[in-house]
């Protein structure tokens, strides 16, 4: 560690390699910390999570309830015992709270002001977080299985929706009204996801099977779908030909860079893609087991060397090498299955949530200070519960 | 003090790299020595397959996910087993029972057995064309007619001769799959044979025995193969979890 230190400072060393050596050796230390907690608010599962990318100091979760939470992780209070406490909720007793579960929430990409949430009572409300009260809602004919917004669109403010229906809608949310359909899939859509490198590609996952690629700004149909034999169409029954799973297809992730595409299916098997051309990669993860019969929703590192892949896997979440599919650690934690998980990429912590109402933190796990012999013991009691870092290293003792 | 193993990330490794220490994470080595040598692993595995039980009418048969339960890294194996197969070494067949199981033969190996088994029969110029012919172009599990017909050239009555020896089975219509002549009591025998050593696992004590000992249990009629073979597979197959211990290794059911 120290070496990477004085060569970076020597400029022998790109800056970036010693974040790099850093933030892995971080994630390969993740375990639950017992200083660090989240508020126990849903009565009834978690079912999603979203953290704000401008800050990283806001999460959201959304409850099988149809609560929604607001909570603040950043910790002011100097001690290293923390709780995120819920800074607010869209609680039972709020008129406008979803009817039944939500399925996603996510916070609108630009700043904090406002947010999206989409629920299995069929509307997707697009919130003000001051008032907590829906600006605007839309209807749709089946359950709402997904939705979300571009991180990086600047020309268009779309909203992509996956529900019950097998026809994929773009909601605008500038005019307020639902301007595009895809057509493609012969399933329900239980995932939709744009990727984060060109704003105007989408990809969603379907019960059908099949996972489509599109390029919104084209009038026909999708790009490419994924097949997982890349075309090689004797390795499959007949049935199966140009699909990307043997069962449905549950969970989309793209890479932080948008370069490849996470798939996870019931078929037990997850699969990595290059989303440029849709070939599959084939590496080989092994059995990921995913019984969901919703949508699962994974995440990936970010700025690690080598990336790492969480997945919730029964009630404890895996983690994977994302190139090579080698399994790293099971992170179990949670008394029930788990639903959803969130990386928080300035800190290197993942926040899961599942059916046992709980989110838990999982922290990488702090160096403990040297024990140093003379004078600090003799400083008085109220030091020790003091965060060495606040501690007055620089005043004389003399004056 | 932390008394838990850490991870550590390759890069803080300061100590020269042994050898052939493969695994990037964690401080355990599988204690497998030497890089990774897919073919030697395929050829120690042919030797626990009983050729005297098919009278020596079968070619040797790996299955593809045996491979995995000696070596860590899947997607290597993968890579691997594609190379063999490009530079025609190495078939791979569909066995039908399970959409992932494949099984691997050596193509001389095949050849050979396929020739023998046709001795004194009509069908055997058919099957010596078929040999000669597709083998060594073509990689792929399946056939379908088109190809067969215009790029083979291969008549109907043909291709019935060579479905007739068991060189292709049916898939759908119009297509069919490679595959190895007299196989069937091959799977059948496999899956009975899975079924019964899994059920041993199951029926210890807390659903679990270590590896060892499981080698050294006596097998009851219903097992024909040797019961490493099914080891192998079971854990391949991901049918048994594999937990590292102080005494060796344990399998553990996985019941879902």
């Amino acid at each position: 560690m120290l070496g990477f230190l004085t060569a970076r400072q020597a400029g022998l060393d790109d800056p970036l390699r010693l974040r790099r050596a850093e933030s892995t050796r971080r994630v390969l230390n993740l375990e639950l910390n017992h200083d660090r907690d989240v508020d126990r608010i849903h009565s009834n599962g978690v079912n999603t999570i979203d953290i704000e990318v401008i800050e990283g100091r806001y999460m959201l979760s959304g409850g099988a309830d149809g609560v929604i939470v607001v909570y603040d992780l950043e910790n002011n209070s100097g001690k290293p015992q923390y709780t995120c406490k819920a800074v607010c909720t869209v609680g039972r007793s709020s008129r406008y709270v979803h009817r039944f579960s939500v399925e996603t929430v996510q916070w609108y990409p630009h700043d904090t002001g406002m947010f999206v949430s989409s629920s299995f009572d069929k509307t997707m409300k697009v919130w003000d977080t001051e008032t907590l009260k829906p600006a605007e809602v839309f209807q749709f004919e089946g359950n709402v299985y997904c939705h979300h917004m571009s991180p990086i669109a600047r020309k268009h403010s779309l909203i992509a929706v996956g529900t019950k229906d097998q026809k994929v809608q773009l909601c605008d949310l500038k005019s307020g009204s639902r301007i595009q359909v895809l057509q493609g899939h012969r399933g329900e859509v239980l995932s939709v996801r744009w990727s984060p490198r060109y704003e105007h590609i989408l990809a969603t996952a379907s019960t059908d099977s099949r996972v489509l690629v599109w390029d919104v700004r084209r009038a026909s149909g999708s790009l490419f779908s994924l097949d997982q034999h890349n075309g090689d169409k004797s390795k499959a029954s007949s049935e199966a030909v140009n699909t990307a799973h043997n069962g449905r297809v549950n969970g989309l992730c793209f890479t932080v860079d948008g370069l490849y595409l996470l798939t996870t299916g019931t078929d037990d098997r997850m699969r990595l893609w290059n989303s440029a051309n849709g070939k599959n990669t084939l590496v080989n993860y092994g059995k990921v087991s995913n019984e969901s019969r919703k949508g699962l929703k994974i995440t990936v590192s970010h700025s690690c060397s080598p990336e790492f892949v969480f997945v919730p896997c029964g009630s404890s979440v895996a983690v994977y090498t994302l190139h090579t599919g080698e399994l790293v650690t099971m992170l179990r934690g949670h008394y029930n299955n788990v639903d959803c998980c969130q990386f928080h990429p300035d800190y290197q912590e993942l926040y899961s949530g599942g059916k046992d109402c709980n989110i838990l933190a999982w922290v990488p796990i702090v160096r403990p200070p040297d024990v140093e012999e003379e004078g600090t013991a003799a400083k008085g009691g109220s030091q020790a519960t003091v965060n060495p870092a606040f501690e007055d290293a620089w005043s004389s003792d003399e004056d | 003090m932390n008394r838990k193993r850490a991870l550590i990330s390759d890069t803080f490794k300061v100590n020269k790299r042994r050898v052939g220490n493969e695994k990037q994470f964690g401080a355990v080595s599988n204690g497998e020595a030497g890089p990774l040598d897919v073919k030697a692993t395929l050829q120690d595995l042919m030797t626990l397959f009983p050729r005297k039980l098919f009278n020596d009418a079968l070619p040797q048969i790996v299955l593809k996910h045996q491979l995995y339960s000696i070596h860590n890294d899947r997607t290597q194996v993968d890579r691997q087993l594609s190379d063999l197969r490009e530079q025609g070494e190495l078939l791979m067949f569909q066995l039908g029972f399970d959409a992932e199981a494949f099984g691997l033969v050596f193509a001389a190996d095949y050849k050979a057995k396929v020739l023998a088994g046709e001795e004194g029969r009509g069908t055997r110029g058919t099957v010596d064309k078929f040999l000669e012919k597709v083998l060594p172009s073509c990689n792929d599990l399946s056939f379908n007619k088109d190809k067969m017909l215009k790029e083979f050239l291969f008549t109907d009555s043909e291709i019935t001769q060579l479905v007739k020896s068991g060189v292709l089975t049916v898939r759908d219509a119009g297509s069919w799959w490679l595959s190895i002549p007299n196989s069937g009591r091959f799977t059948k025998y496999l899956i009975q044979g899975r079924k019964a050593v899994l059920g041993m696992v199951k029926k210890s004590k807390y659903n679990e025995v270590l590896k060892a000992e499981l080698e050294e249990r006596q097998t009851n009629s219903q097992v024909k193969f040797q019961i490493k073979y099914h080891i192998h597979d079971i854990i391949g197959a991901e049918l048994v979890e594999c937990i590292p211990t102080t005494s060796g290794t344990l399998l553990r059911c996985v019941d879902y």
